[in-house]
Formats: structure tokens, sequence, C-alpha cells
């Protein structure tokens, strides 16, 4: 099962290196401008550089790190806030209308006005991953917490159980599989946002790295922190796919 | 799923949340008005709004909310294109699956902003590179739903054709694509919205076109009403967008819905 699964990957990655192969004969044969395109094995020696001196820790902590505390404080409220909307119908009432117009904003948009009250810093780029991270949590675990069985809560409720050990013990573990739905979705998001407000305000990790080397034209330099990124894109969503799987054991997969 | 709706329409009813919204535009205006916050960046609300319209009749406003539109619905016309092609022919061949697929998996998580940069090196500042931005994010999930799409109906409707001996682009457009359309649409729905985001990023980064650069350029101006009447802008945008496909959603693929295969 496993060799075969490797096995399945030789088409792919055999590919990819023919791509790369590819590119680096194009721009060596001068077919693309190499000003635009240095070719991959040049690439590959920044990179190196990067990876074996060491620099390439301090912006990628500084980026991983928005991106970590964002992302845990937008979940954590999204989760809370989609819990109680879910569960207290007052709750539901009072927080909708406030809920279905901070939605529709493009939370990139959001940057400018924010740089504006908390500067340039840590805190308003943690302040607009965290809000982009929110909403996709919230109306996801509000979906869940509508969805949960009522007759487990109703037995939960004849066994006498008080309202916060029925949400703890029923209704989170019902709602994990949207909660953690939402929060997948809203990762891919907390790294846009995050890159976005280190552009925005040329400071910070990879996002202001990638955007001041292409200023700067150090255009080598630009795709090594590229590939970094993608990497941590990549590690990312791996990542969490894992720790979903682990969470969401006791589900049948379809 | 993320962007559905969280409520149906219903019959108007002021409810306590109607209270807090109407509360909380109170407070932001009392609050500029008298001082509270005495601050450049919060006008009060009745300002920004009087910004929105001085904007809006000026024609301003419109004309960079059409620029805005043009390019991200160029862009989503040529994303979802190529991601329905690919993810037709991923699911015509394992082997192109296969062979294509990784490097797919390896593209797809690179945020958005981060590949401007390099775009604006081969194509510009210019519509071309943020049209190509708004293609590329269309691109991925109307791949993945394509593809998804296909396995779901494969099974049943497409094989029933190749039995009764359809030809092949017949069974295409009068098969296959009627039948994964529900799936297209679910993905356009979501790269809809992150088309609105990609496109107004890419108009802050790089250029000085639509309603992204006015957006930052304002803030830099540190003329705040016309900032935040941007963000309204945006925010109204993202909802009429979002209001719109789904109406489409309805008339095109109310079928889908009626048999109760939602989702």
């Amino acid at each position: 099962m496993r060799a075969e699964r490797l096995l399945g990957l030789v088409p792919g990655l055999l590919f990819l290196a023919l791509l790369i192969a590819g590119l680096e004969w194009a721009v060596q044969a001068g077919l693309v401008r190499r000003a635009l395109m240095p070719p991959p094995t040049a690439i590959w020696e920044v990179l190196r550089d990067l990876l074996l001196s060491g620099d390439v820790l301090g912006p990628l902590y500084s980026t991983l790190r928005l991106v970590f505390i964002g992302f845990a404080i937008g979940s954590v409220v999204g989760i809370a806030l989609g819990t109680a909307m879910g569960w207290w119908s007052a709750a539901y009432r009072l927080l909708e209308p406030l809920v279905e117009m901070m939605r529709p904003i493009p939370k990139a948009a959001l940057v400018p006005p924010l740089m504006l009250f908390l500067g340039i810093g840590d805190t308003m780029k943690i302040t607009s991953v965290a809000l982009a991270v929110t909403f996709p949590v919230l109306v996801n675990t509000l979906q869940g917490v509508r969805g949960v069985d009522r007759v487990l809560l109703d037995s939960a409720r004849t066994h006498g159980w008080s309202t916060a050990r029925a949400l703890w013990h029923v209704v989170l573990p019902a709602s994990l599989p949207f909660i953690l739905a939402g929060m997948r979705t809203s990762l891919g998001l907390a790294l846009i946002i995050a890159v976005l407000s280190e552009m925005l305000t040329g400071q910070g990790g990879l996002g202001f790295l990638i955007l001041d080397m292409q200023r700067s034209f150090l255009i080598r330099q630009m795709y090594a922190w590229l590939v970094i990124l993608a990497l941590v894109g990549l590690a990312l969503n791996a990542v969490f796919a894992w720790a979903e799987a682990r969470a969401l054991h006791w589900q049948t997969r379809n | 799923m993320a962007g559905g709706t969280i409520a149906a329409p219903r019959r108007f009813r002021p409810t306590s949340g109607l209270f807090l919204v109407l509360g909380l535009f109170l407070l932001w205006e009392v609050s500029a008005r008298t001082g509270m916050v005495d601050s450049p960046n919060w006008p009060p609300l009745s300002r920004v709004l009087a910004a929105l319209v001085r904007d809006t009749l000026s024609g301003e406003m419109p004309m960079l909310v059409a620029s805005t539109l043009a390019r991200m619905f160029v862009g989503l016309a040529a994303g979802t294109l190529a991601g329905v092609a690919l993810g037709l022919l991923f699911g015509a061949s394992r082997f192109a699956a296969r062979m294509l697929g990784p490097t797919v998996e390896l593209l797809r998580p690179i945020p958005i902003p981060a590949i401007i940069p390099p775009l604006v090196l081969f194509l510009g500042l210019d519509n071309t590179m943020k049209v190509t931005i708004a293609a590329i994010t269309a691109f991925f999930p109307v791949l993945t739903n394509t593809a998804q799409g296909l396995r779901a109906v494969e099974a049943d409707q497409i094989a029933m054709a190749r039995t009764f001996g359809v030809p092949a682009w017949r069974r295409l457009f009068r098969v296959t694509l009627p039948a994964i359309l529900p799936y297209v649409m679910a993905g356009l729905r979501v790269a809809l919205a992150l088309a609105l985001v990609t496109t107004v990023v890419a108009e802050m980064i790089a250029g000085e076109q639509g309603v992204g650069h006015y957006l930052v350029l304002m803030q830099f101006a540190g003329r705040a009403e016309e900032m935040y009447a941007a963000v309204l802008v945006l925010a109204v945008l993202g909802y009429a967008l979002n209001r719109g496909f789904l109406w489409l959603e309805r008339r095109l693929i109310g079928w889908f819905f009626a048999t109760g295969r939602n989702g």
C-alpha cells in the first residue's frame, strides 16, 4: 500500500524535475530574460546559502509568529462566538446582523485603516490576521453547533448535565468537523493577510522581503524567498491536514 | 461550508441585533463628534457617508469600482476556463492527474500576494498583471471542484451515456458539463470572494488603478473619510457579489437543490 502510493508519485515528481530542467535550459539558452527569471540553479545557490547560514530563521520566525498568534486568536474568538450564537438564540439575534455586515468586507481592505490606529507593528498585523480568521471559523462553528443531534443533547439533559458540560462534551466534539473545515479555510487566509500586511507596512518577514527584493532588483533573492514562502504554505497545510485527521479519527472518512 | 449565508431570508422584524448595529453606528458618530476619540483617523460616520456620496456623484468611485470589477471578471473567466479544462483533463486521464497533480499541489499554497512581485517583472504594473492574479486565484478552487464533481457524477451518468454510444464531444457538453455544473459553481463562488480580495490586494501593492489603490492612496494622504468610504464600497461589493451569485446559482442549477443533493 505504502510502496504503491510512493510509486504513484513518480510521474508527478518526474514532471516537476523536467519542468525545472526545462526552465534551466530555456534561461541558459537565452530564451527567457535572465533579469526576470534567473536559472533555477542560481536560485538554488541563494536558497542554500540562506538555509545553511540560518539567515532564513529570522524572517521565517517573524511571519510564522504573526500567522500562529493571529490564527489562534481568530479561531478562539470565532469558535466562542459561533458556539454562543448557535446555542443561545438571544446571542444569535444580537450578533447576526453585525456578523453579516462585517463578513463580506474583504479583510485585506482593513489593513490600511488598522495601520492608522495600531501603527505598523505586530499588533496591527496580528489583528488583521485574527480578523480574517474569525469569520470563516465563526460561520462554520455556528453551522456545526446548529446541526448537533437533538437526541444527544436531550440525553445529556436527562442525565442532568450542566450547560457547560454539554457544550464541552457534546456540542464541541460533534461540531468539530465543521470547526476544523472553517479553520482550514482560515489558515490559508491567515498566511495571505500576514504576507500582505508585511508588504504594506514595509517591514517584517517573508512578505516584506519578497517585495523589497523585487524593488531592489535582487531577483534571485526574491525567488529564493518565494520558494521558502511556498514551502511554508505547503508545510502549514500538511501539518493542519495531519492534525485534522488525528482529531477526527473517529469520523469515518468517505 | 465557508461563505454560506447563515440566515435564511425571512420577513423583516427589528431584532436586538439591529439595535446593536445602530447603536454602534451611533457610538461611532458621537465618539467622533464629541471628541471622545479625538483623532484625524476617526471621522464621524456621517462625514464618511458624505464622502461616499461626493465620490459617487463626481463619478470617481463608480469608475474605480467598474475598473476593479472589470479586471476581476476577466480574470475569473480566464481562471475558470483553465480550471475546468485542467479538471476535465485530470478526470479523463489518470496519468495526466498523476503527472501534473504534484506541481499543482506545490503551487496552490503559495499566498497570492507573494506572487505579485515576480508577476510585476513579467507583466508590468497594469491590467495584465492584475487580471492574471484574479485568474490564478480562481483557477485552484475551480480545478479542485471540477475534479471532485467529475468523481461524483462519473459513475452513473457518464458511464450510461457511454453505454448508449453518445459521441465524446456531445457527451462532454450534454452530459458531463451540466452534471458537474453545481460543483463548478460551488468552486466559482469561493473563487469570486477570493478574487475580489486578490484583485484589490494587487491594486494596493502595485500600480495606480482601482479601489485598492484609492484606498491606500487615501491612507497615505491622511484622508480618512475617503478611505473608510472605500472600505464601505468594498464591503457592499463583497455582499452584492455573493448575493448576485446565489441568485444566479438558484436560476442555473435549481434542479440540483430541488433534488435534495445540496452539498
